[in-house]
């Protein structure tokens, strides 16, 4: 399963070559193109069952109105297989002061069988300093589900920052063979703190707990997995 | 007036003319206005003594003349002698209102709190005496500036004239005291040969 | 005599410069500079400059008014380079800005500036390529008077102020770009949430916290960038830049604030300052105890030390995270005491005033403001217009502190109560500042800090006469994603502003940012409107303070195409940019 996902990759970067010139009309300072690549979640999760390393890492290129931006995120339980790994290629563009729309595709190489979905979403900086996240998908068998997630940073000190975080899944057309209900699916919530070395490097130590719902949850058991997680993490936050 | 006690302001300038202007600008009351202006009619006190005194015209043994321009004076410098009476011919050929006065640093230095005060109130503008707001007066008509024997102010375009007997040595200046005048240079030494 | 004076770099005995300047004819003054990298000693660390002649700052350039300019500028850079001449008045093809006035100077190439010097004062140059300037590429100009001046110095020294960051201002900008708080250390946290709650109350700190959150804004922003070793004359503050001077002199200090993104409260402790110009131009001398000098600005001051000791010549950066230091003495070697930093400062609601709130891209007409009752300082209920009296505070009564309190000139005196306050009339807030603005400026020691109220014109260098048009120029940003704009635009997308030849217009600045923006024009005075009439000083370089509006007469009187910008470097590389044409016909829709 490495070979396609290196080479989505590769589809990726040529779609980054081509697009960025087409960007690059005025050669004013104030429209310089710029990269951005975050990984924002690196972590070990250790809980009551298998631990597991889990990523969460998005990219931009682009001026201020037009950027392409890539997000991958995944769970590999340790001596596992893959358990999810989603790679999403979008168009990004302001349509307020703290929004913006994105749009493009999404591939999930797992859980198999893998899934190629449309993506629309909202994501920016909501009132309270909360980054938020919306993102429609429509799969291409149809099924259309709905992800949501929430953070905000809490200062304790300069470099010391508390974040709570929120994810929740919902499906509004079950997709049983990657074992989706209709309904929510699932419902994460995160604890992590902090510390900020460098604006560009902080590892973090915290809580990670997911549920699973519904017939959701229930294909879960079936497969023999955990319904409910609490994990203990610690990872490393880094951008450039 | 809580807390300006022009009364005692030790300044060769006419204080009480001063403050008679600033009450009644000020809306002050009546009796503060008598008793500032006598004293005032009092004349020099404290430092004032050592500078000397206002001239006779028969005793007048030197004419100097000083052109006032926007901000300097010509000459910069002016020598006298112990004892020696000078009339001073003064000509304002600026666009602003200008002093010459004579007077220690210090009597200089409270003097300009003084005219600061005056600017701020519109006593004084930039290029103007307002004789309106300065005679704000208690039927005298007392004005600000002429009855100092020791200082004169002048609009532009206008001359005048003070004759002055030096007593002692003495560190004296000889200044215009308008906000910002003194200090960006116009003023010159006093110096006894 | 022209070859003597080009080598009193720093302090000349002005006596001398002015009995050889007076009597003077069409001579000819002529500089080299060579533009290189250099390694220069900043906060002991060695640094990569881009230097004029091998120097940050570069050579003084010192002319006679009158005189014919000739300045041969060679550029040994791999990249392009440019020099503006900041506040000279000058044929636009030799005003140094790449894409405006000229190509710009290619790598090997030299470029030869040849202009008349049509004016006197204090200036500066620096780069208007890329983001050179901030590494190194600043220096002052001087411009002798053919007249004798209306002040009178024994000693002068030009005192060029700066900032200086270890992070390429590429590095800078990419990183605003990416997170715009980046280089805020100074956000509320936790801990301060405590402290309000102690201060004001739960409910109030609450508020304080929602109304900002609601914003999306922070009030410690002030700066954009932290992190600077500030500058003065190129030595930070162990370096010690000193003059010298003997009891009794009066020493004129030539100011310029050359800094990327830093203004500066500027005192000398034990000394007052008798302001004689402001941005080259002759002001009424006024004598103050602090004052503000924006990016790009000029000041020059008259000071006279009057005892055998050290005074520190002290410019803390506005936002308070730092300060630029230099010492005043008899003698070499010698130290004032260094004052102590003054507590940071915070955006209040009131420099909200002009946000826009929600309103996206370039809608931002609807000025709604949003207010916390609680947890605001007295008196910032009300939306600033700065050019408005009414939020004055009458409620100090205390003594006359040295000239500490302006009172507005005689027309606005009229409406106002004396009877309650006796002579010690209040406090006027600077009105040039939103009412309850937290940028406010205070003086150190309590008495007269310079408000752009108090500059007016020495002689006026144009007739008064009311301007034809009036044009809004709104200055709009987002620090969100470190876009900032004119009328929502950034420059790349936007059309040129025309002006007539030979016409008056006002600009009417409306600052709806939470920063302040020293806006320049170039080739052009903004005689800036601040109450004085026909004495409005004439500047180059205008401060616009967040929630404000600040209002600026142009003479169009110099054809050609110009860069008008915020000097803020990134802010004018983020699109705070545009370019002015004046030309002899407008088409009818550029009216």
């Amino acid at each position: 399963m490495r070979m396609p996902c290196l080479l989505r990759r590769a589809g990726v970067m040529a779609a980054v070559l081509l697009i960025v010139p087409a960007l690059s009309g005025a050669a004013e300072l104030d429209d310089k193109i710029y990269t951005f690549f975050q990984v924002e979640q690196l972590e070990y999760r250790m809980g009551d069952g298998t631990d597991v390393v889990a990523w969460d890492v998005n990219a931009w290129i682009g001026n201020d109105d037009h950027r392409i931006a890539f997000k991958s995120e995944g769970e590999n339980p340790v001596n596992e297989e893959l358990e999810a790994a989603e790679f999403q290629l979008l168009y990004r563009r302001p349509v307020s002061e703290f929004f913006d729309i994105n749009a493009g595709v999404r591939h999930d190489i797992r859980p198999d069988p893998d899934r190629t979905y449309g993506v629309i979403g909202v994501e920016g900086l909501a009132v309270q300093f909360v980054e938020m996240d919306a993102n429609l998908f429509v799969s291409e068998i149809g099924a259309v589900s709905l992800r949501f997630e929430a953070e905000k940073d809490f200062l304790l000190t300069q470099k010391l920052i508390l974040q709570p975080l929120l994810e929740v899944n919902v499906a509004f057309t079950k997709d049983t063979a990657i074992g989706s209900g209709a309904g929510v699916n699932d419902l994460e919530l995160g604890l992590r703190l902090r510390y900020e070395f460098w604006r560009k490097l902080a590892p973090y130590v915290g809580v990670h707990w997911e549920r699973k719902f519904g017939a959701t949850a229930s294909f879960a058991r079936d497969e023999g997995e955990s319904t409910d997680n609490v994990y203990f993490v610690s990872g490393l936050k880094f951008w450039f | 007036m809580r807390s300006m006690n022009w009364g005692t302001t030790k300044t060769f300038f006419t204080a009480g003319t001063l403050a008679v202007a600033l009450l009644a600008f000020a809306g002050g009351a009546a009796d503060r206005v008598n008793a500032a202006g006598k004293h005032g009619a009092g004349g020099h006190h404290g430092a004032a003594a050592a500078i000397g005194k206002p001239g006779k015209a028969s005793k007048v043994t030197r004419t100097i003349v000083v052109t006032m321009r926007d901000n300097f004076y010509e000459p910069e410098s002016i020598s006298v002698k112990p004892g020696e009476t000078i009339r001073f011919k003064i000509t304002n050929k600026g666009e602003f209102l200008h002093e010459f006065g004579l007077g220690t640093a210090a009597m200089h230095a409270a003097h300009q709190k003084e005219m600061l005060v005056m600017m701020e109130h519109g006593m004084i503008e930039a290029d103007r005496i307002n004789h309106e707001r300065m005679k704000m007066d208690h039927g005298d008509g007392m004005k600000m500036s002429h009855d100092d024997p020791n200082s004169i102010l002048l609009e532009p375009g206008k001359s005048g004239e003070i004759i002055w007997t030096f007593s002692k040595r003495a560190k004296l200046e000889f200044a215009c005291n308008i906000p910002g005048h003194y200090e960006s240079g116009m003023m010159g030494e006093i110096k006894f040969r | 005599m022209t070859g003597n004076l080009r080598q009193c770099a720093g302090a000349i005995a002005m006596g001398f410069c002015l009995a050889l300047g007076v009597t003077s004819m069409a001579t000819a003054g002529q500089y080299n500079l060579e533009i290189a990298k250099t390694a220069i000693n900043v906060a002991g660390e060695r640094q990569t400059a881009m230097t004029f002649n091998g120097t940050v700052p570069g050579p003084v350039l010192r002319f006679k008014e009158g005189e014919e300019i000739t300045i041969n500028v060679t550029n040994r850079l791999d990249e392009d380079t440019s020099i503006h001449w900041h506040g000279l008045i000058l044929p636009y093809q030799q005003d140094g800005v790449p894409g405006i006035s000229f190509p710009g100077i290619k790598p090997g190439a030299t470029f030869t500036y040849t202009f008349p010097a049509q004016q006197s004062g204090t200036y500066w140059y620096h780069s208007h390529s890329g983001l050179q300037e901030p590494v190194g590429m600043y220096g002052a100009i001087i411009i002798e008077p053919k007249k004798r001046e209306p002040f009178r110095y024994d000693k002068e020294y030009v005192v060029v102020l700066s900032d200086w960051h270890k992070d390429s201002p590429q590095t800078i900008l990419a990183n605003l770009k990416k997170s715009s708080d980046y280089y805020n250390y100074q956000r509320r946290t936790v801990g301060t949430f405590f402290e309000d709650i102690g201060k004001m109350g739960l409910g109030a700190a609450l508020s304080d916290r929602m109304d900002w959150g609601d914003m999306r804004m922070v009030p410690s922003d002030i700066a954009d960038v932290s992190g600077y070793t500030f500058l003065m004359n190129g030595r930070n503050p162990d370096q010690n830049w000193t003059g010298l001077f003997k009891p009794g002199e009066r020493i004129r200090l030539r100011f310029i604030n050359a800094s990327a993104m830093s203004y500066f409260d500027v005192r000398i402790p034990g000394l007052r300052l008798t302001m004689v110009q402001a941005d080259g131009n002759n002001v009424r001398p006024v004598t103050v105890d602090e004052f503000r000098i924006a990016v790009a600005e000029t000041y020059d001051v008259i000071v006279r030390p009057k005892e055998e000791k050290a005074y520190t010549v002290f410019a803390e950066a506005m936002a308070r995270t730092g300060h630029a230091r230099g010492t005043l003495a008899p003698r070499p070697g010698m130290k004032g005491a260094v004052p102590g930093p003054r507590p940071s400062q915070y955006l209040t609601m009131a420099d909200m005033a002009g946000h826009a709130g929600h309103g996206g891209h370039g809608s931002m007409d609807h000025g709604a403001m949003k207010h916390g009752a609680d947890g605001m300082p007295a008196g910032t209920h009300k939306m600033p217009d700065g050019t408005v009296m009414k939020g004055m505070d009458h409620s100090a009564h205390g003594g006359m502190a040295e000239g500490s309190h302006k009172m507005p000139d005689g027309t606005v005196m009229k409406g106002m109560d004396h009877s309650g306050h006796g002579m010690g009339a209040a406090k006027k807030a600077d009105p040039f500042y939103a009412a309850g603005s937290g940028l406010t400026p205070k003086a150190a020691n309590g008495g007269k800090f310079l408000s752009y109220a108090d500059l007016k014109a020495f002689r006026p260098l144009y007739p008064h006469r009311k301007a034809r048009r009036e044009i809004v120029v709104r200055l709009t940003g987002n620090m969100e994603r470190y876009v900032w704009t004119i009328n929502g635009e950034k420059y790349s997308d936007a059309e040129p502003i025309y002006l007539k030849y030979g016409e008056r217009v006002r600009f009417k600045f409306i600052n709806t940012t939470m920063m302040t923006h020293p806006m320049h024009l170039h080739g052009m005075w903004q005689i800036l409107d601040n109450g004085s009439g026909k004495y409005n000083p004439a500047k180059h370089t205008i401060s616009i303070a967040p929630g404000t509006t600040v209002e600026a007469d142009i003479e169009a009187d110099a054809m050609g195409q110009w860069a008008f910008h915020c000097h803020l470097t990134f802010h004018m590389a983020s699109g705070m940019f545009r370019k002015v044409v004046v030309k002899r016909e407008l088409a009818e829709r550029s009216r």
